[in-house]
């Protein structure tokens, strides 16, 4: 809000005084209205995940509106490229906006990071579907989301173990080679994934946005490992499975939900993902949904299979709708409301928060798979 | 630290040859417009992003390739690869002129200071790769496979490929012709005469104009090679991938001697293999500090690169 409408507003509301006229009456019998902000990358390398979240947040609120509540609920998008540069750009003006009352994202961790500040100081809730870095709800943590951030996906600190338990499941006598691509992301998920490895044959890091990965097969094959995990991003895990591959090794490929990604097997090809390992701190949304519900989503968005984090994503909107249904129409009672409050995810779930964010409990991780092409849910890792 | 260097030895080896070969046509982009106008082309880095999408273009849209499509076999094998060889070349060329006209001709007629050539070609760099950013919508884009990567032999332990070996042999001719072009040819003794002495040459009856469009345009050649050995063998590229590839090249030809097709060879072949060595030793992540060391050492050394010496004799 610029100063001359403030000015013109403070105007307006003397002249009420004044003269005794009030307003109040028609404002009440009009519907309430609120807003929630929701951030993800919506260009980008990283578009798709932001898009695939999008649908879902969409459908929640049209379930929401067709109930035809009373208090409308408005979706302000803001597309943050999954850039922490962008990220720190944005948020101050969304939490500038007081007629957000709550925000669904940031869906990636060190944009999550860098929009901390602005969110803070405007004590705006914030509910993450993706941002699954440990150091946002660990209180020792120099920069942690205490107490606006909340997160219903499970943190790297039990995807790393999960990850770890599913790439060596059913190999005999495994043998894991460790390869992490130096972001924040990758590291950290490479950190806790490690200390789960029983038999650790090599490790190596590899600079993000690399072309050749020829030394590291020759490594992989010079320690003679079985299983390669691999924590990073799916445009490099495409590249690295492929030069795996045609440098002849045979055995496992895992990664975690950095590469759960349609593009990774479209740009690995068929032959050379089939079978990779994957997880994801995600389950599809096809598997808990309702028929109704998925006739419903398809209908909406114009899409049959869902994409990553949907499940995340409209249980996070719902569960600001939830409060907002009780009647909330601000930050203060929605922050109260979330750390206080027990909702109940689509899988049937119950979802309540702890001290610093996450869920009580932990969320799941998923076990996924590649075949001809298609990612295929297994089950819980 | 040297198992893994001792143990695959040979098939680093050769791998980082096939990549030093792809440094070598690029940095001939980069080290031929430097010998004739003195200027670093910065643009050269996307020229060779753009020149990648010319195969890319070529496999998935003219032939119809897709991710699971057979690869290619007899005739048909060479005429995809030498048609997207043709078109990743044409691309680039077409690009490098582009470059000339736009960011370095107007304002060499002007007269203007080097530093306002040096920005402009840097804003044309910049504006080539976002456009690139606009039409793949900042997305990955994998080529399909046409080469099949199969094993042709074994020797001491390491895999010859089938890719690696085309892509040395071809950059290995390609390169030989671009020497016998510039040190045989009468336009080629012309760009070394405007190379050595731009008055005198122009006094002697160069068209000076021509030898600086006809340098770009061969520079653009090697460039759009170096475009289609790169999706032959990683078979990806992306808007940004012009950045790390062209930073490499440019090291490789500073490591020869900036102006010296020679020097682009080696330094390009060593570079390669320093590379792929330095990773394997030392840690990927090891790699870049590696090179830029030794980078930094050698012009300690040997300012002007190493065959920068011979540049006013050979320079070609």
């Amino acid at each position: 809000m610029n100063k001359k409408v403030q000015r013109s507003l403070a105007v307006v509301s003397a002249a009420a005084l004044v003269f005794g006229v009030s307003a109040v009456s028609s404002a009440t019998a009009a519907p309430k209205s609120v807003s929630l902000a929701f951030q993800a990358p919506l260009t980008g390398s990283n578009a798709l995940t932001g898009q695939d979240e999008l649908t879902a947040a969409r459908f929640a609120l049209s379930e929401y509106n067709a109930t035809n509540p009373a208090i409308k609920v408005e979706l302000v998008i803001a597309d943050d490229q999954g850039l922490a540069d962008v990220a720190a750009l944005l948020a101050p003006g969304i939490a500038s906006n007081k007629k957000i009352i709550g925000l669904i994202g940031p869906a990636f961790s060190g944009a999550t990071q860098a929009s901390l500040p602005a969110y803070k100081a405007g004590r705006l809730p914030l509910i993450s579907m993706s941002a699954t870095r440990v150091s946002l709800t660990d209180r020792r943590a120099p920069v942690n989301g205490f107490p606006i951030f909340k997160r219903v996906v499970a943190n790297d600190k039990f995807q790393g173990p999960a990850l770890a338990r599913y790439a060596v499941k059913g190999v005999a006598s495994p043998s894991v080679y460790l390869v992490d691509d130096k972001t924040a992301y990758g590291k950290g998920l490479a950190d806790y994934t490690k200390p789960n490895i029983a038999k650790l044959a090599g490790s190596d890091s590899v600079p993000e946005n690399t072309s050749d990965y020829t030394s590291v097969v020759a490594k992989v094959k010079a320690s003679g490992a079985n299983v390669v995990i691999y924590c990073g991003y799916a445009p490099d895990a495409a590249k690295f499975v492929k030069a795996l591959r045609d440098g002849g090794y045979t055995g496992i490929f895992a990664a975690g939900d950095g590469v759960l990604k349609a593009t990774f097997p479209n740009n690995a090809g068929n032959a050379a993902a089939e079978g990779a390992r994957l997880t994801a701190a995600d389950v599809p949304f096809e598997d808990v949904a309702t028929p109704a519900q998925m006739v419903a989503y398809t209908k909406l968005t114009g899409i049959k299979v869902p994409g990553s984090y949907v499940t995340s994503t409209y249980n996070a909107t719902n569960i600001f709708l939830a409060c907002i249904k009780q009647g909330i129409v601000t930050r203060a009672g929605m922050q109260n409301c979330l750390t206080n409050g027990s909702f109940k995810g689509v899988a049937g779930d119950t979802i309540r928060f702890d001290r610093y964010g996450d869920i009580i409990g932990g969320a799941a991780v998923g076990a996924f798979t590649i075949k001809a092409g298609k990612i295929t849910y297994l089950g819980v890792a | 630290m040297f198992e893994v260097l001792i143990d695959q030895f040979w098939s680093l080896t050769i791998a980082g040859i096939a990549l030093g070969f792809i440094y070598v046509l690029i940095s001939l982009g980069y080290t031929m417009v430097y010998g004739v106008l003195r200027m670093i082309n910065f643009a050269n880095s996307e020229i060779f992003m753009w020149g990648t999408f010319g195969t890319v273009i070529t496999n998935r849209d003219i032939f119809h390739y897709t991710q699971t499509s057979e690869p290619a076999k007899g005739w048909k094998l060479a005429l995809v690869l030498i048609s997207a060889l043709l078109m990743s070349m044409f691309v680039a060329a077409l690009t490098a002129v582009f470059v000339e006209f736009v960011a370095y001709r107007r304002l060499r007629m002007k007269g203007t200071n080097r530093l306002a050539t040096l920005i402009s070609a840097i804003g044309i760099s910049i504006a080539l790769a976002e456009l690139m950013r606009l039409l793949t919508d900042s997305r990955p884009v994998g080529s399909p496979r046409v080469l099949e990567k199969m094993i042709l032999t074994e020797v001491w332990g390491a895999n010859i490929r089938l890719d690696t070996v085309v892509t040395i042999i071809a950059a290995a001719i390609i390169y030989i012709l671009l020497e016998r072009f510039i040190q045989l040819s009468r336009m080629g003794k012309a760009i070394r005469a405007v190379s050595q002495n731009e008055d005198s040459a122009k006094l002697m009856g160069v068209n000076l104009n021509r030898v600086i469009t006809v340098t770009f345009l061969v520079g653009g050649l090697a460039t759009g090679a170096a475009g289609f050995f790169y999706i032959t063998v990683f078979e990806y590229t992306k808007f940004n991938i012009g950045f790390t590839m062209g930073l490499a090249a440019f090291t490789a030809a500073v490591l020869g001697g900036i102006g010296n097709i020679r020097g682009a060879f080696l330094g390009g072949l060593s570079l390669g293999l320093l590379e792929v060595y330095a990773s394997a030793v030392l840690g990927t992540q090891w790699k870049a500090v590696t090179v830029f060391i030794v980078l930094v050492l050698v012009l300690l050394f040997k300012p002007n690169g190493l065959f920068g010496e011979a540049v006013q004799q050979t320079r070609a």
